[in-house]
């Protein structure tokens, strides 16, 4: 089994790799210590299972098995049980409580083989909600392109547009695609800062500039930068609603 | 007791009743003792109606005067309905006394003092209804007092409770992980962890216990705090020490400074991939002490927050301990998270 270790405390990696390393079959391919390597290690190296840390810099684990879960089995290693709940729901193989046992580890390696041959099709989008605490709001959004991972606060979103079976997000003048529908996004960002104004528009309230009435019950949004998104008439009653 | 205050009102309504000359005193006390004693227990009654009319300040403007309407006619009411029901009572009682000691006339006579006995009644009811005012707001302000006075015991336990929480567990498992990683590798480096853990534990606990430490115990704490992360988190925790020793006697609230560092690690130094330098500064100012505690921090936006408990907590006991005397400002400026406090020095224990 081709394991990777993504930890950003060198400590941690180092009590990993020294179990492992006793262990017949397994292979470590990579030690990464940050979200963004690990991404780049899944695409490169294509390893059978992650040992993610939770808690790391810029892109957290729940981020990570997001964006790689389809490709790679995960397990868990954190110092906080408050997330075990939510890492069963993602379909994590299994949850290490630091600090743990060489023993416990080769249990956890044991489930992980067993699973390796039946994996069910990846709930990414279960990811998404789980990796939230109940009731908070997405504050930032893990896009991968490639080994390359883009990571872009929600206030700096101007809008969100569903492409097919991808939604875009414009940000910065740019537009980034991820595989995801235009209702998860929408139930997943603050409702009381982005509004779905049309079937395929998500906007941002502060890049509104205007509304324009252009036929009869129906409008047009124009942002900052003079973009023009079109509102349907449920979606103009929305803004409404937002707006007062 | 009540009814004993009630004796010289009886012997005050005897004179009164023989003051017509018609009615001999011993007829008179005969009638009177026995209506004091119900009266007394009428106007007692009246607590319930104070009670519910409230005196209150009437809010400015119009509303004043409909309560003011209120609360005399409620009671002028009262009062005449009381007076005369025991005016009339006192007729019926006379005539008994009349027609069983075959005293002729005695109703007859007391119908002439009734309208003294009337006003009487009516002066008392008045009189009770504003003793229990006075008792009620007696009550009112004692249950205040007792209300102030636990609010201060609770504020009391607040704080030590807040002492207490501040250890986060987690910098605990984290740690141990880091000595289980060591032991192997690095045996001496092991058990320099688990001394320094012990260290910070034991200080932890003993200071907290205390109501002010001198700041040197309170840097050397924050120190040991930072010395155990530095092994967790290796090369990317750099730390800058600039204490000047004219403040290190100076007496602070203890663990006033663990809520600035911990923030500075785990939302500072901890959230970013090449991590920073944490910075601790104490000097004197004036006749106080500046202690300034300055870390790396991500661009905002990009950073989960949830940063700011610890800190309001160290608002809040700096409010609650110096009354305004000290204060603590944080400021985000190019890449800095600064916190400052600025305590009084005190070299003994404010009371």
């Amino acid at each position: 089994m081709r394991v990777a270790i993504v930890d950003d405390e060198e400590l941690a990696r180092k009590i990993v790799r020294e179990y492992l390393v006793d262990l017949e079959d397994v292979e470590i391919v990579a030690e990464c210590a940050n979200g963004f390597e690990a991404v780049k290690a899944v695409t490169d190296l294509k390893p059978d299972l992650l040992l993610l840390d939770i808690q790391m810099p810029r892109l957290d684990g729940f981020e990570v098995l997001e964006l790689v879960g389809r490709e790679v089995s995960v397990i868990f290693v954190t110092a906080y049980d408050k997330y075990a709940l939510r890492a069963f729901e993602v379909h994590a193989v299994d949850y290490l409580l630091k600090p743990f046992t060489p023993d416990r580890l080769r249990k956890a390696l044991i489930r992980a083989r067993g699973r390796l041959d039946s994996r069910q099709p990846f709930p990414a989008t279960e990811v998404a909600a789980a990796a939230r605490p109940p009731g908070a709001h997405l504050e930032r959004v893990a896009i991968r392109d490639g080994a390359n991972v883009h990571v872009i606060p929600v206030s700096k979103i101007d809008y969100v547009e569903a492409q097919d079976d991808y939604v875009c997000f414009r940000a910065e003048g740019k537009g980034l695609l991820k595989q995801q529908t235009l209702g998860d996004v929408e139930s997943a960002l603050d409702p009381a800062q982005f509004v779905r104004v049309h079937r395929s528009y998500i906007l941002n309230i502060d890049r509104l500039a205007k509304l324009e009435l252009y036929a009869k019950d129906s409008h047009a949004a124009i942002l900052r930068d003079g973009t023009r998104l079109p509102v349907s008439r449920s979606g103009y009653a929305r803004l409404n609603a937002v707006l007062k | 007791m009540y009814v004993t205050a009630w004796l010289p009102i009886a012997t005050l309504l005897t004179q009164v009743l023989t003051r017509g000359g018609t009615i001999g005193w011993r007829e008179a006390a005969a009638i009177v003792f026995p209506m004091c004693l119900l009266y007394s227990f009428i106007c007692q009654a009246s607590w319930y109606l104070c009670r519910a009319v409230p005196l209150r300040i009437a809010p400015p403007g119009q509303r004043f005067e409909s309560e003011t309407v209120r609360l005399i006619g409620s009671h002028a009411t009262a009062a005449v309905v009381s007076a005369a029901a025991w005016v009339a009572i006192g007729w019926v009682w006379a005539s008994i006394i009349g027609s069983t000691f075959n005293i002729s006339g005695i109703a007859s006579r007391y119908v002439t003092q009734m309208p003294m006995l009337f006003i009487s009644g009516v002066v008392l009811f008045v009189i009770a209804v504003a003793f229990n005012y006075l008792l009620i707001t007696f009550e009112v302000s004692r249950k205040a007092e007792s209300k102030a006075l636990e609010l201060q015991v609770l504020a009391r336990e607040a704080e030590l409770k807040a002492l207490r929480a501040q250890i986060d567990p987690h910098f605990l498992f984290n740690s141990l992980n880091s000595i289980s990683a060591l032991v192997m590798a690095d045996p001496a480096g092991a058990r320099r962890m688990c001394v320094l853990l012990a260290d910070f534990l034991r200080g932890s606990l003993k200071l907290g216990s205390k109501e002010r430490i001198p700041l040197v115990e309170e840097m050397r704490l924050a120190e040991c705090y930072l010395d155990i992360e530095r092994v967790r988190l290796g090369a990317r925790l750099k730390i800058q020490r600039d204490i000047d020793p004219e403040c290190e006697a100076c007496l602070v609230p203890p663990l006033i400074m663990q809520p600035l560092v911990e923030n500075a690690i785990t939302h500072g130094v901890a959230p970013t991939i090449d991590g920073g330098v944490v910075s601790l500064q104490a000097e004197r100012n004036g006749a106080g002490v500046r202690i300034v505690v300055e870390n790396p921090v991500e661009d905002e936006a990009a950073t989960k927050n949830g940063a700011g408990v610890g800190l309001k907590n160290v608002k809040m006991r700096l409010a609650n301990l110096y009354d305004g005397d000290a204060r603590m400002d944080v400021n985000q400026n190019a890449g800095r998270f600064r916190v400052e406090l600025q305590l009084p020095c005190d070299r003994e224990l404010r009371t």
